[in-house]
């Protein structure tokens, strides 16, 4: 396989002697800490319990019925902060079995049984009665499939949206396809497709008022889930500059068309990523893989404060990514054709601790140094697109301009739209946008009700 | 290795330099296989069963499956092998070849014959080509001719005649390798002894099924489309191995070396073995799964365990824990306890909650808050269960109660109802014991 094909695809699960052994480890326990840390509500202990007793075709079903995306959560959940967080089974003491001081790698079984049903060819959901109501949902990430996939197994028909020519979110254009590759997305998509869902490509709902408009086209109500697609960036307004990417761009580039040109790009060259996120580190892995020089990431804050998990940050020190840390980018500076030569950055120093309870950085005057850099991508946060309060205009945004929605039922402020997803909690995780799905579907089959 | 301790036992007048042999099936199969095993450290072998030639032998195929426990392999293992498939004249060379290379190592032949004639005759030849001892094998449980393997050691007539036909022309010890497949092994192996029998050797396999394809409904393994009742071996078995010897070890009036058999893997199996009466022991599965080298760890283990005690040889250990073994009748029921939790060690999966409520005394209160067991001292059965599923060894013991301490009785659910029974007192007087 060449370095490309290693690109796209990513690395295999457990096999089902391996998942029957992992479940073999579980405890069963009596009050399962791990469902409870699960923010969709897959039911881990439920499907391995399962599992375990050889109820392999009902283990699927608990995590399908309760999680469309059972599959891609299983890929990215972040595990050891949710499900995974209290298990049992890790909870060190030197009395433990043998083994046994490690969570049960609840993702990973997950993972597994899902693909277990592509396999076997195992359908979880009967075709539903056909109703009459239509939905519009606008936007398929992982919010918009799941609120589709949840009224559509009742008989709803849904309608999905789609800006982009494909669908998925950031499961398609953002997260690097050697963590989360096409053929699995395209399988858990024909799951959503199964239970009758619409989808519209490259029909962004962006006109003035237009996601409004469609509770007049004929839709009885409406989901949004457009996510974040703008990034933030410390470029002068206005300014263009060749060899400056957002992680947004970058990212989408890999996934599309763009591939050959982004890696020729960069190929030989001396990378630099600002950030500290989960993001920050999609972006230097993947740049490390496609043959750079050397790249670098720079943080302004120091190792412990990072948000990238911790796994992720040792991965990326063994791939060989050199951690510029306490350094606070403030310019670029390029060459008289706008081509990007190096940054400039300050020292800092740590402060007291800021409302997220991390220290703060504080600039060290006069440590100002100019870095050289072939290549910049900037990965310190995604946001919502400047204009998307214009597609919904009586709907209440915040000053981030996110979607203020009650979180018992996704309700904004117009009758008959619901929000949920990054578009309404900031940048968030795939698991947390299908829980929105789903609680918005349960209360818009309410409204409908009434 | 192990420490220089002498594990040497005598088998009927025959010395072996440790009581672990392989037995008679695959492992045992030919003389390249046992020259292996004895230079991996097992003292003696008893060779895979010899057949007269006079009908052909073809094993079915596949022979075997397995019995999986979650992601545990080999619990047990179903066979439905058949003797040696090999010509008489090639299993009798592979005696020579083993006596002249290992002179140190007995060799056991194992026999099976149909008719008193035929058992005589692979007796005579066995002996006449070196066999140190021969194993009568009336107990091979996929034969189905009557009066041939376990058939025979169910018609105990048989079994004393053919003991007696082989007695007749050998002068070397015999052994009788009995079927588990009956209630009570006493009876045929006072037959056997009747026929002249020096020892009994048990068990053989038990017979079962191992599991049923769920597409084409044939047990397994599955002989193109037919199943059978066949031969269950491996550590599902050793309770049942170990009563038979144990209940034989008891028996003044059978009073005959033991040779035990039946699902062991390490020195501690073969140590309960010989506590409860056998002075070798014998092993396939443990080997069908890991391989000859587990002698290694059975003779460092039981050295070191007589060394650490001090106990001068293997035969102070035969049958040591027999005097301990009673009819439940014996037991002193005066003496009550319950089950202690030292909860510092607990890691609050409530597995023991969930036992004690659905099979036990329901004496266990869940605090949710804190995730942690609540005992309810005067509801604990005793039974033990919770100690069985906690994960964590030792968290969980048993404690004696004073004598006056006395345990809830189970709940009625409602106790109004109790004017609706129809029920009538039992006042007739009986005897002591069952009587039709
Ligand atoms: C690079 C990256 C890596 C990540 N890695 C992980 C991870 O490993 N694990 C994890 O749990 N989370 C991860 N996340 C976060 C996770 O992907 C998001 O929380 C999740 O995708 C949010 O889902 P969503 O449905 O709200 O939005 P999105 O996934 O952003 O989907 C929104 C969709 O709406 C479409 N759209 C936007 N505007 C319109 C419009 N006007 N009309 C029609 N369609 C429109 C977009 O094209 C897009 O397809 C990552 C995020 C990024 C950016
Ligand atoms: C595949 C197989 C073939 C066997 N063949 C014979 C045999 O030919 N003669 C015999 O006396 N016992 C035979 N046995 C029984 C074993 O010698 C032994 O008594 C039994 O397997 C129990 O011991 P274990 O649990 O250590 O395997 C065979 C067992 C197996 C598994
Ligand atoms: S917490 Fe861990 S051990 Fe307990 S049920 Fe969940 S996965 Fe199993
Ligand atoms: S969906 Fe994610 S958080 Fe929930 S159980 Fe599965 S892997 Fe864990
Ligand atoms: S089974 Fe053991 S570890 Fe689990 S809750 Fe009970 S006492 Fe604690």
């Amino acid at each position: 396989m060449s370095n490309l094909d290693k690109f796209k695809e990513m690395s295999k699960g457990l096999d089902l002697a391996q998942a029957i052994a992992e479940a073999d480890r579980c405890l069963l326990c009596h009050d399962a800490p791990c469902s409870e840390g699960c923010p969709a509500d897959t039911k881990p202990a439920e499907f391995i319990r399962k599992l375990r007793f050889k109820n392999v075709t009902g283990a699927i079903r608990t995590i399908k019925e309760n999680n469309i995306l059972g599959g891609a959560c299983g890929v990215l959940c972040p595990t050891s902060q949710l499900c995974e967080e209290k298990c049992s089974a890790m909870f060190k003491s030197q009395n433990r079995p043998e083994g046994a001081d490690r969570p049960i790698q609840i993702g990973k079984i997950q993972r597994f049984l899902v693909e277990h049903s592509w396999e076997r060819g195992f359908e979880v959901f009967e075709k539903p009665e056909p109703r009459s109501e239509k939905i519009a949902v606008v936007g398929s990430g992982p919010g918009g499939l799941s609120c589709a996939a949840e009224l559509a197994k009742d008989g709803y028909q849904v309608t999905v949206f789609e800006a982009r020519p494909e669908p998925g979110g950031v499961l398609r254009y953002g997260v690097v396809s050697y963590r989360f590759d096409l053929n699995f997305l395209e399988h858990e998509m024909a799951d959503v497709k199964a239970l009758g869902v619409k989808f519209q490509y490259d029909t962004p709902i962006d006109s003035k008022n237009g996601a409004e408009k469609l509770l007049k086209d004929g839709f009885d109500a409406v989901f949004l889930a457009p996510g974040l697609w703008d990034a933030a960036t410390i470029k002068p307004e206005g300014k263009e500059i060749e060899g400056l990417f957002s992680s947004v761009d970058y990212l989408a580039a890999l996934r599309d068309g763009r591939f050959e040109e982004i890696a020729k790009k960069i190929k030989g060259k001396t990378v630099a990523v600002i950030g500290g996120g989960s993001v920050a580190m999609d972006c230097i892995e993947s740049a490390v893989r496609l043959d750079t020089k050397d790249v670098y990431l720079i943080y302004r804050r120091s190792y412990s404060q990072m948000p990238a998990e911790p796994d992720e940050r040792i991965e990326a020190q063994e791939a060989g990514v050199h951690f510029l840390l306490l350094n606070q980018p403030l310019d670029y500076v390029t060459d008289k054709k706008n081509r990007l030569k190096g940054l400039k950055l300050v020292r800092t120093r740590l402060g007291e601790p800021d409302e997220s309870g991390r220290r703060r950085p504080v600039e060290i005057t006069g440590s100002e140094w100019i870095m050289d850099a072939d290549v910049v991508i900037e990965a310190i946060g995604n946001k919502a697109l400047q204009e998307s309060c214009e597609w919904y205009p009586n709907v209440k945004v915040d000053g981030k301009k996110l979607i203020k929605v009650d979180p018992e039922t996704g309700k904004t402020s117009v009758g008959g739209i619901f929000a949920g997803g990054d578009i309404v909690r900031g940048p968030a995780l795939v698991v947390q946008a299908v829980q929105d799905g789903k609680v918005a579907a349960r209360a818009i089959k309410e409204y409908l009700g009434k | 290795m192990a420490n220089n301790v002498d594990l040497s036992v005598d088998f009927c007048g025959v010395k072996f330099k440790n009581p672990f042999l392989l037995s008679s099936s695959p492992v045992s199969n030919s003389a390249e296989m046992v020259a292996r095993c004895f230079d991996a450290g097992w003292s003696g072998v008893v060779f895979k069963t010899l057949n007269s030639d006079r009908l052909p032998i073809v094993h079915p195929s596949p022979r075997m499956h397995c019995v999986h426990y979650g992601s545990k392999k080999e619990m047990a293992v179903q066979n439905v092998e058949m003797i040696s498939d090999r010509p008489l004249k090639d299993n009798l060379t592979e005696f020579l070849y083993l006596k002249k290379n290992y002179p140190d190592h007995p060799i056991i032949a194992s026999i099976m014959g149909f008719f008193t004639d035929e058992w005589a005759y692979l007796a005579k030849a066995a002996e006449d080509n070196g066999a140190d001892i021969l194993e009568l094998n009336f107990s091979c449980p996929h034969m189905c001719i009557e009066g041939a393997g376990h058939k025979v050691g169910q018609a105990f007539k048989l079994l004393e005649g053919f003991t007696a036909a082989v007695k007749d022309v050998v002068s070397i010890p015999v052994m009788a390798k009995m079927t588990p497949n009956i209630t009570d092994m006493n009876e045929p192996a006072m037959y056997a002894k009747n026929g002249g029998a020096d020892a009994i050797s048990a068990i053989n396999t038990v017979r079962g099924i191992s599991s049923v394809g769920l597409d084409d409904f044939v047990a397994t393994p599955n002989v193109f489309g037919k199943g059978a009742i066949s031969g269950t071996s491996g550590p599902a078995v050793r309770p049942i191995g170990l009563n038979f010897i144990a209940s034989m070890a008891q028996n003044d009036q059978l009073n005959l070396p033991l040779s035990g058999i039946g699902g062991i893997e390490t020195w501690i199996d073969a140590l309960e073995y010989i506590l409860l009466g056998a002075s070798t022991i014998q092993v396939t599965t443990g080997i069908m799964h890991y391989g000859y080298r587990i002698v290694e760890d059975m003779i460092e283990g039981l050295s070191d365990f007589l060394a650490e005690r001090e106990i001068k040889s293997v035969s102070d250990l035969v049958g040591k824990a027999l005097p301990n073994l009673h009819e439940t009748e014996a037991f002193d029921l005066e003496r009550q306890g319950i089950t202690q939790y030292d909860l510092d060690k607990c890691i609050g999966c409530g597995q023991c909650y969930i036992v004690c409520q659905d099979a036990a005394g329901q004496a266990i209160e869940w605090d949710a808050e804190n995730r942690r067991p609540n005992l309810i001292e005067d509801k604990c059965l005793s039974c033990m269960l919770c100690k069985f599923v906690c994960p964590v060894p030792d968290l969980i013991s048993y404690k004696e109660m004073p004598q006056d301490w006395k345990r809830q009785e189970t709940a009625v659910m409602d106790k109004n109802m109790e004017k609706d029974i129809k029920l009538e007192p039992f006042t007739k007087e009986g005897p002591d014991e069952c009587v039709i």
